[in-house]
């Protein structure tokens, strides 16, 4: 007869292990199977919908894609900036000027399906399909994809646009589909991709998993893993536990549990920061009667100290945000105008003539959200503002300074909002400007001098000079003081030390690049 | 001027203070009334005198003391802002206790009002109002709570004012059904014989035989009510922050219960014991009141 010990880890391994597979429907000792050479499971966190770039959604729709359709250009990190490099698909790419893109493909690649060998005119049929689609925004710039030969082609972009690279290409949906597959199919499906011509072929286990195991007609680099199972785990805790009870080799992790794991790691354990693409900002109604003296504004920028918040509802393991560019993206700020200086921001108020003010702070019903609300409450109150925090469900938060929904944003006073970006400055400047008031520009003002930079960041190639524009115009949201900036909240990892993650800076895994350390 | 039943030389006197204090004796020999009565007033104490037990303002932030465990400074802890959990747990009882007072105070008034118009007034009325009830009793509780905090923003008056709506039925129906019992008993025909009028045989006659079963449905609902707030508060629809409820300590607690059990066990004793107390009260109360009710189960 064995004897049965219980710690505290195999308790956790044994409940992780029967409650992630109770749950999931996974068969018990899934464990054992890990063990196996080549073969890893890792947590997604959503299930998949559509595959198709053209009119998915995102997250785990984009991993698979990246593990199973070919790409011109992946996303890379340089000295802490975002970049791209030419994917294992390209044998050359190069940017002639300003409209003009080349790229040859290398030879060889077969589409499933006996499709035959990926070309130049997938390329042109997937980029130009593009325009058409869901996702068109991100291909706006692109004009249209001459084909030079079989291998190579130019893609044409209508006028200069520098994010075109990162917004379209590197990130988000720029998968290549085979063109004859395409059209036998009646150019759409959502979850069977017709053809596919990577290094992993696809298997789906609607709400339980998704399956990746190597594809044997593969020509491309081998993939360091023959086999990858990702178990689809909503719920943060479930794959925290899962991670911790050995289920699962890698898992993004909540703010809270990234703390905890500073203080004490889990034995073989690693935390990987893929980057921190969202900004967050206390913002302010500047046609709000209340809010309309910009000294005001400004004693509210002095009242609010973004550190403590970062302690209190982050637990310290975000980045304090000096305005909307994320840190690694050209135009990023590492420092604010304005200090935590609750007794200037009393001499403001009184130089208004402003007392008993009382304001109300919405915000989305979030459990850190309304922790930063409470601190920015506490922080209000000791300049002698009367704040009322207003937690929100999301699907009239989103609408609150929506003014084709009503007149309710002309009651709005402060909120605190969270967007997130891709990894090219021009994104996050989108939604300022004049044309954006009422829509996303909640704040309501417009600077003629910020919509001149904006069309110029677009255009402008040189990096210095990209800088600053955006560095200027983050500078003038600012100065109208309707803005506190609060965090850039990362998207964070943990993997066991012996496995060596690749994930892009919007948090989406690239499995094909996962390699033992 | 008109005659009563208890003006009737007819009717004994009853020794309604013996009668009172042997029903209290049998409450105190029960285990259950006992326990239950001991938890009622627990309850109500800590809330009411919240401001004299607790140790800290249950709204002073002190970041750099979050998370932590229970000690002398602070009894059960502090949570992620550093706000002591104990003195939050007693404020958190005043808001319990706040919508179990008013909630079911008014209900219980709007409750019986309509329930003896549905039983005394005219067949109309009674079809008009129990379709009313009806409709309401159709809309489950929880569901109704999140479509009026969607249109109107969470508030604790928002979810008195459903408390109260989703209550009034039940007892209106209870008092209903005791009002037909009684409109055609003898000393309620005598009475309207006599002359007296609508609103004094409701009053004086009907009301003080339909209100005692009220109040042991009422005891029994007090937990009901308390945990749809603590409920509504712990999915972020109830009472505005920083106001502390055991909902809302629930709901901080419950997302970091891996980094200290604390919080959940402040928030949750507190909870069961309350809802404990008054079901076991309640229970004792019906079984003194309505023996045949004890005796048969």
């Amino acid at each position: 007869m064995t004897d049965m010990k219980l710690d505290r880890r195999s308790f956790l391994a044994t409940s992780g292990a029967i409650g992630a597979a109770g749950f999931f429907g996974m068969p018990l000792f899934a464990g054992e199977a890990q063990a196996q050479a080549k073969k890893l499971t890792i947590r997604v966190d959503l299930d998949i919908s559509i595959l198709d770039p053209g009119y998915m959604v995102g997250g785990s729709e984009i991993e698979t894609q990246k593990a199973l359709l070919p790409v011109l250009v992946d996303f890379d990190v340089q000295d802490g900036v975002y970049s791209f490099r030419p994917s294992i698909y390209v044998e050359k790419f190069e940017q002639r000027d300003g409209t003009h893109y080349d790229f040859t493909l290398k030879p060889g690649f077969m589409w499933s399906n006996g499709f035959g060998e990926l070309t130049a005119e997938d390329v042109k049929y997937s980029y130009e399909r593009m325009k058409t689609t869901d996702w068109k925004g991100n291909f706006e710039a692109l004009d249209h994809v001459e084909v030079t030969d079989k291998y190579s082609g130019t893609l044409v972009l209508s006028q200069p646009f520098a994010p075109f690279m990162l917004l379209g290409l590197a990130a988000g949906p720029s998968a290549i589909l085979c063109k004859a597959a395409m059209l036998k199919v009646g150019e759409k499906f959502t979850t069977e991709i017709p053809a596919t011509c990577g290094p992993y072929v696809f298997e789906w286990t609607p709400k339980q998993k998704l399956s990746f195991k190597a594809n044997p007609e593969w020509t491309g680099p081998k993939p360091a893993y023959e086999e990858v199972e990702a178990l689809i785990i909503s719920e943060a805790t479930a794959a925290e536990l899962a991670y911790e009870a050995g289920e699962v080799a890698t898992t993004q992790i909540a703010p809270a549990t990234h703390a905890r794991y500073i203080e004490k790691m889990p034995d073989n354990s690693a935390i990987y920061i893929a980057g921190a693409l969202q900004y967050m900002w206390l913002g302010m109604n500047t046609e709000n009667p209340k809010l309309s003296d910009i000294r005001v504004r400004q004693a509210i920028q002095h009242a609010v100290d973004a550190d403590q918040i970062i302690q209190g509802a982050y637990s310290g393991t975000t980045e304090k945000s000096n305005g909307i560019i994320c840190p690694g993206l050209v135009g990023h700020r590492k420092a604010t105008k304005y200090t935590f200086d609750p007794a200037k921001a009393k001499a403001l108020l009184e130089e208004a003539g402003v007392s008993g003010l009382e304001l109300e702070l919405k915000t989305l019903n979030l459990q850190e959200r309304i922790l930063a609300a409470q601190i920015i409450q506490a922080q209000l109150q000791a300049v002698g503002i009367t704040a009322k925090v207003v937690p929100v469900d999301s699907g009239p938060f989103w609408e609150m300074g929506d003014q084709s929904k009503g007149d309710g944003y002309k009651s709005l006073e402060l909120w605190i909002m969270r967007f997130g970006t891709s990894p090219d400055p021009q994104e996050a400047t989108t939604w300022f400007t004049s044309d954006q008031v009422g829509v996303w520009n909640w704040e309501r003002w417009t600077s003629e001098e910020y919509d001149n930079l904006y069309k110029q960041g677009m255009v402008e190639s040189d990096p210095d000079k990209r800088n600053e524009i955006y560095l200027r115009m983050q500078e003038i949201m600012e100065d109208t003081g309707a803005y506190v900036w609060i965090n850039h909240e990362p998207e964070t990892f943990v993997h066991r030390s012996d496995l060596k993650i690749s994930v892009i800076a919007s948090g989406e895994m690239v499995i094909r690049e996962f390699t033992p350390a | 001027m008109f005659a009563t039943r208890s003006d009737s030389p007819t009717v004994p006197a009853r020794d309604s203070s013996s009668e009172s204090w042997v029903k209290l004796r049998r409450l105190l020999g029960n285990w259950q009334g006992m326990t239950g009565l001991v938890l009622v007033i627990l309850f109500f104490a800590s809330a009411l005198f919240a401001p004299v037990f607790a140790t800290h303002d249950p709204n002073a932030l002190d970041i750099p003391a979050r998370l932590s465990g229970p000690s002398l400074a602070h009894f059960a802890g502090t949570d992620q802002l550093g706000r002591d959990t104990y003195s939050r747990v007693l404020y958190g009882g005043r808001v319990a206790l706040q919508v179990a007072a008013i909630g079911i105070s008014v209900s219980l008034a709007f409750g019986l009002l309509l329930g003896m118009l549905a039983g005394y007034g005219p067949r109309w009325l009674d079809n008009a109002l129990l379709l009313f009830f009806d409709v309401i009793r159709s809309f489950p509780t929880i569901v109704m709570a999140l479509a009026a905090v969607a249109l109107l923003g969470p508030s604790l008056n928002l979810i008195l004012a459903i408390v109260i709506v989703t209550t009034i039925p039940g007892y209106a129906r209870l008092v209903r059904t005791s009002t037909m019992a009684l409109k055609n008993t003898e000393f309620i025909l005598a009475e309207r014989a006599l002359g007296a009028g609508f609103g004094r045989i409701l009053w004086r006659h009907i009301t003080p035989n339909v209100i005692g079963p009220m109040f042991i449905l009422a005891a029994m609902d007090v937990p009901v009510v308390v945990t749809v707030e603590a409920g509504l508060s712990f999915l972020g629809l109830g009472v505005l922050p920083p106001t502390a409820s055991w909902g809302s300590i629930l709901n901080e607690g419950y997302l970091l219960i891996r980094e200290t059990p604390w919080p959940i066990i402040a928030g949750g004793i507190p909870l069961v014991l309350t809802t404990l107390g008054f079901t076991f009260l309640g229970e004792a109360l019906r079984d003194i009141f309505d023996p045949r009710l004890g005796k048969g189960r």
